[in-house]
């Protein structure tokens, strides 16, 4: 009798396993990050849980959550968005141009979003209606939006700009701010992402797109709609990022969407996307990340060591994501 | 005399999670047999095979090939010694050619210092298809070309070779055209006859009596007994397999039993001359009520009327209608109360990748929204309401299709529309692969849709169901309707099939 219970228990448990496996090892490899952070500041005489580093790590996470967060609705449909970090450049400076033009921050907030919008709905259209992969419109903005860059920087004869000081920026350096924020965000999209139609479709088109328009899915309207959610949060990442310094420059956003991909994959986010996608890949994931880039340094990493270790671990996760049954990358 | 053992599993078990497919099964194979295996949808008649085969293994028990312990690492491996298996599912390679899908894994063959001769292991590979009598496949052709009837041929030559022993053909003649069928048949007796032995897994009883020399019945993976060819030639012996399959009498009644073709008045889905590619100016009109039935081999044009119905196919001539509107595309068939069960099931109805609750859900989730809130209690009531009537065998709507087995897929891809309460059913193929006692259900509640008006359009390559259960018979060939008969107690197979070749 006893070994049927045994037995039973073991089943259970492999059972478990086998479904929340993925959130077991990106949840394991945060536990790990914080544990093996903790240990070795403390022997270097600091602490990553000491007021300032908490303060820089929120301030490190909070941009690249408030995207990834965004960026689980294109991810759960099996594509992936390059263009991300030359958005927010975008956005950021254009907080500061209107904002300083106008003194107004929510005139400015609400130009980048319309702007922010027609991006994202023909980035989301564009792949279907043009039969070609998302990522190659997302490739096309990323360079557009390089040009723009460009051509502001080189009209103003500067390659950073900053908020005239008459607009009150504190509030979006105050770590309660950030994580209120956050919060808001998780709380907004996940309720778009779990108990909607536009989440349940997105995922769904991820799985099986031919099933899924079948079903009477209109295919292009809910493949645009998650670009529409990504656009807020990028708008939301840009306030944070140029609120932070109160400036923005040519390089701003620069290899933002690199952060957000491996922050992704560390959390556990399957790369083909489907209906095991989840929104907490994002937060757990992009806690790694910031993790690894504050922590690094604290220990005595050189700078240009931490983006080769970071480089090395998207790789060695990739290769493990990839190499399963099925695996495929976003496109 | 008793013919030498080939193949011999004992205390055989495979368990998937909490779910078991086998319990401890022993099973023999002899030389120069046609197995039989049959049983109900997860009754485990696959699982023996697969895991003979190479394609995962048991989780206790022990094998024995030629009198030697087996247990093979891979379907290759088991392919190299001697075991093949053909899946019930499209296994071919797409984007590369017919010649590369059959000799994949072998060529080296072709190969002198590592350059793959393609005009060498085309024309072998020609050679070997016309040997299997299917010239009309071009080995230079992209696979993709073909029909899934085709690509299943393909399959089977490539499975085939001089040193297979043992062939398992796995619920295929589903998916094969009639001469498919033949093509194979042949090639069984064949290698029946040179002292090999085969395994036939099928929900055709007709052609497990036809075909098979001995027959092994599993019930909740259990065999259940077996049967001789003697005893297969029993009068009673489908009531008795039956009986032994599912457990418990399912009664004479399979089909509908009335002859009553009336229905409503009032047209409910119109085609109206209707053009789109070489079907030219198909006119249809599927009544409140009615059920019409589509039949003819399976490139006839009769899955493209279905799939042109639903407002899949973008027409050259002609228009779809239903109550007065023009049907386009999915979503317009859907929202005026369209429902469509695809042939293929596994790319195009079911979200493999998927809980089953997700997909039986998924065209119905505008109904459960309330203000965009969609409740998970409602999703998971409306899920369990169709696995509770399609006795779907899985441990709950959270579990995942692509772990369920052929026939329990096909009762999710019903379960969709049934829940969504379409009023026009657009069935092609709708019982493929699924077991008697869930086909039998199957008809019972086709015949009650009919009792409350619904219009219902059957297509199917099983002449038999279209005759037990269509108001109104089509049959097509070469994109033609050929015949049109009214539902009567004199219909017989033999009648239609003069229409169809």
């Amino acid at each position: 009798m006893t070994a049927i219970v045994q037995e039973k228990e073991k089943q259970t448990l492999q059972q478990w396993l086998k479904k929340h496996g993925s959130s077991v090892a990106s949840m394991g490899g945060l536990l790990f990050c914080v544990i093996f952070f903790t240990i070795t500041t403390g022997l270097k005489g600091e602490s990553i849980w000491s007021a300032s580093k908490l303060s820089t790590l929120i301030g490190d996470v909070i941009v690249t959550a408030l995207m990834a967060v965004g960026a689980v609705f294109i991810y759960s449909l099996g594509n992936m968005d390059v263009s991300i970090g030359k958005q927010i450049g975008l956005y950021s400076t254009l907080l500061v141009l209107i904002g300083n033009s106008t003194g107004s921050l929510p005139l400015a907030i609400l130009a980048c979003l319309a702007i922010a919008v027609v991006i994202g709905i023909i980035n989301g259209s564009a792949g279907e209606l043009l039969h070609m992969y998302s990522v190659i419109s997302s490739v096309v903005f990323m360079m557009v939006l390089s040009g723009i860059s460009t051509i502001i920087y080189s009209n103003l004869g500067t390659r950073n700009i900053s908020m005239n000081p008459g607009i009150d920026l504190t509030l979006f350096r105050q770590p309660w701010f950030m994580v209120l924020v956050l919060a808001i965000e998780y709380a907004v999209i996940g309720y778009f992402f779990y108990f909607t139609k536009f989440g349940k479709y997105a995922r769904a088109i991820g799985a099986n797109q031919t099933a899924t328009s079948q079903s009477g899915v209109n295919i292009i309207l809910y493949r645009v709609i998650p670009y529409i959610f990504l656009a807020v949060c990028l708008v939301t990442a840009s306030l944070f990022q140029m609120g932070y310094t109160g400036a923005a420059s040519d390089s701003t956003g620069t290899g933002f969407e690199m952060n957000v991909m491996v922050s992704l994959i560390l959390g556990g986010m399957p790369l083909k996307g489907g209906m095991k996608s989840r929104l907490s890949c994002a937060i757990i994931g992009s806690l790694t990340f910031s993790l690894l880039a504050v922590g690094l340094p604290i220990i005595g990493v050189p700078t240009n060591m931490t983006f080769l270790i970071k480089a090395a671990i998207f790789l060695i996760v990739v290769l493990i994501t990839c190499r399963q049954k099925g695996g495929a990358l976003p496109r | 005399m008793e013919k030498e053992i080939i193949f011999e599993a004992k205390h055989m078990r495979k368990e998937f999670g909490p779910t078991i497919a086998l319990k401890d099964v022993d099973f023999t194979l002899r030389r120069g047999e046609i197995r039989g295996l049959v049983g109900e949808n997860g009754s485990g008649k696959s699982t023996i095979m697969s895991i003979a085969s190479g394609m995962q293994p048991a989780t206790k028990g022990e094998m024995f090939y030629k009198g030697k312990p087996w247990n093979p690492g891979s379907m290759v491996e088991a392919q190299d010694a001697g075991i093949s298996m053909i899946l019930q599912e499209a296994n071919t390679i797409p984007g590369v050619t017919v010649a590369q899908n059959i000799f994949s894994g072998h060529e080296a063959e072709f190969s002198k210092f590592g350059v793959i001769s393609m005009p060498k292991m085309k024309k072998e590979a020609q050679k070997v298809l016309e040997s299997f009598g299917i010239g009309h496949i071009k080995a230079g052709d992209l696979i993709d070309k073909y029909t899934f009837e085709d690509r299943k041929l393909v399959e089977l030559v490539r499975c085939v070779t001089d040193q297979t022993e043992i062939l398992v053909v796995d619920e295929t003649t589903t998916a094969l055209s009639l001469e498919g069928r033949e093509i194979l048949y042949k090639l069984i007796h064949k290698m029946a006859d040179q002292g090999k032995a085969i395994v036939f897994v099928s929900h055709d009883m007709d052609e497990i009596l036809e075909q098979c020399t001995d027959l092994t019945v599993l019930r909740d993976g259990d065999i259940i007994g077996h049967l001789t060819r003697q005893e297969m030639d029993a009068p009673d012996a489908v009531k008795t397999i039956r009986y032994m399959m599912v457990g418990r009498e399912i009664g004479d009644k399979y089909y509908r039993e009335d002859y009553d073709t009336s229905h409503g008045s009032e047209v409910a889905l119109e085609l109206q001359d209707v053009s789109l590619g070489r079907i030219q100016h198909f006119n249809l009109k599927l009544h409140k009520g009615e059920i019409i039935g589509m039949g003819g081999l399976s490139g006839c044009g009769m899955h493209d009327i279905g799939r042109i119905a639903y407002g899949l196919e973008k027409l050259s001539g002609g228009k779809v209608l239903r109550n007065g509107k023009e049907i386009k595309t999915p979503l317009q068939a859907i929202n005026s109360g369209i429902g469509y069960i695809s042939k293929n099931r596994d790319t195009e109805a079911l979200i493999l990748n998927g809980p089953i609750q997700d997909n039986i859900v998924l065209p119905s989730i505008p109904a459960l929204e309330h203000k965009t809130f969609i409740s998970p209690r409602a999703e998971k009531k409306l899920s369990d309401v169709e696995i509770g009537n399609y006795r779907i065998k899985c441990h709950g709507g959270k579990q995942y299709v692509n772990t369920l087995s052929g026939g329990n897929k096909q009762k999710v891809s019903f379960g969709k529309w049934t829940a969504k309460g379409s009023e026009v059913i657009i069935m092609d193929c709708p019982t493929r692969g699924v077991d008697i006692g869930v086909k039998q259900a199957m008809y019972t509640l086709i015949e009650n849709m009919k009792k409350e008006g619904r219009a219902i359009l059957m297509i199917s390559e099983e002449l038999s169901e279209l005759i037990g259960m269509a108001d109104r018979l089509i049959i097509m060939k070469d994109f033609e309707v050929t015949h049109q008969v009214e539902r009567n107690p004199d219909l017989k197979q033999t009648d239609l099939i003069e229409y169809m070749i």
